[in-house]
């Protein structure tokens, strides 16, 4: 019955599903390592040391290093005040208030720049102040998550223990808590930085000169400058600082230290504590609710000053057939871009969950499944714009152009998308007991029946949940589909860009009017699979 | 560390909102052990963390070697704490886990080591001073708690069912390591345990001790 015993019982699967790894290990070798490729090519030609000594890139990348340091710094800033009350302390809505805390990551990243223009571009108009703003805003979450996570685990009495021992209560903080704590703050610290480092729509909507990154250097390089060679080169600086900030922060948590391993119960606050708590989760609420507050107000009023109203024209612009007109260009109608962000996002859930869910089962089946598995994460070290740039490269001219036939975003959109699936769907797998398999092949299934039975209602679930969460990915993403889709096709973070790039009242109220679309689209996403994933 | 000081607690009352117990008034020479004995709940452990300061006090005065410190902050008052668990700093090693005491007080780092070297050699683990505390075990990383604990040169040592996570060998093993110290050091203890046997254990040290039940 090949059954093997012993401390870890497990089933060998059915023969078929050894193979799983091939799916995801050609979706690999196809959209990530021809493109990269690519890419490398267009670096290692000739003429790259000239590319190289243009100051351009490196002054550029030294004022993206300025920028998403200041960002870092305004995110772990207010991230760790509300990490520390929303994870350890317990007050009424506590849970809607980590939810809420979790909303600005999902934006996406147009309608964050969008809203931050409208609530604060009157007084501080285009630049570095909102550009780093915004940023600190869109990876709250990174910081509350990562650092929550941790700060949970650890045992409020061991506090308590340093101040019996001399310690003063900062004294204490100081030596103890923060410590400890350190390599999680190093961690998200890392992964803000590289996000504010390899930003994109946030600069090119609210950014001026000293807000460039790679990022939009690559985008400029290769739409407007059709300069392939340099855009590679730009790319190629990226990935090296990127990934050096990426090996730092893994050496940071290989000192990641710890006796506590299961969290502690929230605490009721006492006494002044009481104060701080309700003042920081007020904040919080507030902080997170203002930009998307304003971006409804936007979407909702005409006018300037005293001739100022409510208005539902944008929202009727929105789904009237006619295209919007900006002069020189047409825009396009916006309902047409949210069928078509609605088709590219349900497209991406398909083939992510489909090339996601298959890595995670490769890795119940064998040491290939596991190390194609892991590869399954190498694209989100990897920034859109060079994603998207090493997909033009490979597929979207020449000899191979699949730009025309609209599935370079999808593919994209996937490439980007199947990590969070594999990260969602591996642990629930794994966490199935493989004696459930043993005990339907001991009841007469065959090895593929059984091994349905133990791992298919899991597996049904977690896949709808992860294509979920792809779908919400697509639907906001900008950069990789600002290389790859047609000037003809553009997404709704597309139309949001290019609404933006117009003067007028009517750009902006319909830009807002999208971007509340997209933020109630991907919100209710993100919230159904939360809700699913709870259930479960 | 022979600083012969006792403690004398008066109509003390114990709680949060309202009380847990009926006042407290008792006194724990040099050298001796006060057993308190009660089940889960009764309040043993909120009447530690009262006379730690962690807890403040509703009524009453806590004295120790003649100060009255019942509104004195925690890392004031000389009080040395051994929890259930060791709750030993992840980020330091053993013997920098014994040597925090020390360097709050102002000492420098060599002279902090050198101190927690000597308190580690009492309980025996001077071998392990240079690992990582994941690397002990349960009865050991109670022992380098026990170590810390002194070597802050406590005025009143409090331990709070430091025995209840270790199985039975241990317990009487390390039983034996706090009679001694507390003998060496004619610190005055208070310890909080569950089990009649242990508070008999615990009060035939060579400074004698009485069980108080809750």
């Amino acid at each position: 019955m090949n059954v093997r015993t012993g401390s870890t019982t497990s089933v060998d699967p059915p023969g078929w599903l050894r193979w799983t790894w091939l799916v995801p290990a050609f979706f690999l070798l196809a959209f990530m390592a021809v493109p990269l490729t690519s890419l490398a090519a267009q670096v290692v030609r000739p003429g790259t040391a000239a590319y190289l000594a243009d100051p351009l890139p490196w002054t550029v990348a030294a004022f993206a290093t300025v920028q998403a340091l200041v960002s870092t710094a305004l995110a772990v800033g207010i991230g760790l005040p509300m990490a520390n009350v929303l994870t350890r302390y317990r007050f009424p809505g506590r849970r809607w208030a980590l939810a809420l805390a979790t909303v600005p990551f999902v934006l996406p990243t147009v309608v964050v720049a969008l809203a931050f223009r409208a609530l604060l571009g009157g007084s501080l108009g285009s630049g570095f102040i909102i550009v780093v703003l915004a940023h600190a805003y869109l990876n709250l979450a990174v910081v509350v998550r990562i650092v929550g996570a941790r700060w949970v685990t650890i045992d409020t009495r061991m506090e308590v223990a340093a101040r019996t021992l001399g310690a003063s209560a900062w004294t204490a903080f100081r030596t103890v808590t923060w410590p400890i704590l350190r390599p999680a703050i190093a961690s998200a610290a890392a992964i803000v930085f590289v996000f504010s480092f390899t930003s994109l729509g946030v600069v090119l909507l609210i950014g001026d000169s000293t807000t460039r990154t790679l990022e939009s250097l690559v985008l400029r390089q290769t739409s407007i400058l059709l300069d392939f060679q340099a855009a590679a080169v730009s790319a190629a600086i990226q990935v090296v600082v990127v990934g050096t900030v990426l090996l730092w922060a893994a050496r940071q948590r290989a000192h990641n230290r710890g006796t506590a391993v299961r969290p502690m119960r929230p605490m009721v606050p006492q006494g002044s504590a009481r104060w701080a708590v309700a003042a920081v989760a007020t904040l919080a609420a507030i902080i997170v609710l203002a930009p998307v507050a304003a971006l409804l107000w936007a979407s909702l009023r005409s006018g300037s000053g005293s001739s100022s109203g409510w208005t539902l024209a944008w929202w009727s612009a929105l789904f009237g057939a006619d295209t919007i007109d900006a002069g020189s260009t047409r825009i396009g109608s916006p309902a047409a871009a949210i069928g078509r962000s609605l088709v590219f996002a349900v497209a991406t859930g398909l083939v992510a969950a489909i090339v996601g869910g298959l890595s995670a089962i490769s890795v119940l089946t064998g040491r290939i499944g596991r190390a194609f598995a892991i590869a399954t994460a190498i694209p989100l070290g990897i920034s859109a714009a060079t994603l998207g740039l090493g997909t033009l490269l490979a597929y979207g001219r020449g000899p191979v152009d699949l730009r025309a036939s609209g599935l370079l975003v999808p593919i994209a959109h996937a490439l980007i998308a199947v990590p969070l699936v594999v990260a969602v769907a591996t642990p629930t797998l794994r966490a199935i007991d493989p004696r459930l398999v043993t005990a339907a092949l001991s009841l007469g299934a065959s090895r593929s029946r059984a091994w349905w039975s133990g791992y298919g209602p899991a597996l049904r679930t977690v896949m709808v949940a992860a294509g979920g969460l792809a779908c919400a990915v697509s639907l906001g993403e900008f950069g990789a589909a600002s290389f790859l889709a047609r000037a003809d096709g553009p997404t709704v973070p597309l139309v949001i860009a290019r609404l933006l790039g117009r003067p007028g009242e009517a750009s902006f109220g319909v830009a807002a009017t999208l971007a509340v679309v997209l933020v109630i689209l991907t919100t209710t996403l993100v919230a159904a699979v939360d809700r699913g994933g709870r259930r479960r | 560390m022979n600083n012969h000081a006792h403690l004398a607690v008066t109509d003390l009352l114990i709680g949060y909102q309202s009380p847990l117990h009926e006042p407290f008034t008792f006194t724990v020479e040099p050298g001796a052990v006060l057993a308190v004995l009660g089940p889960s709940g009764c309040g043993k452990s909120t009447l530690l963390a009262t006379i730690a300061g962690i807890t403040p006090a509703l009524a009453g005065t806590i004295d120790i070697a003649g100060r009255d410190v019942t509104s004195v902050p925690i890392n004031e008052r000389r009080v040395g704490m051994v929890f259930q668990e060791a709750l030993l700093f992840p980020h330091l090693s053993v013997r920098d886990n014994v040597a925090y005491g020390p360097r709050r007080a102002g000492a420098t780092r060599e002279a902090a080591r050198g101190e927690a070297d000597r308190l580690l050699s009492w309980v025996d683990l001077a071998e392990l001073a240079d690992r990582s505390i994941d690397q002990l075990s349960g009865g050991q990383a109670q022992r380098v708690s026990l170590a810390r604990a002194l070597a802050a040169k406590p005025a009143v040592l409090c331990l709070d069912e430091p025995f209840s996570a270790l199985d039975a060998p241990l317990r009487a093993r390390l039983a034996e390591d706090v009679l001694a110290v507390i003998d060496r050091t004619r610190i005055p203890a208070i310890h909080v345990t569950h089990d009649p046997l242990e508070a008999q254990t615990m009060t035939r040290g060579a400074g004698g001790g009485s069980i108080l039940s809750m």
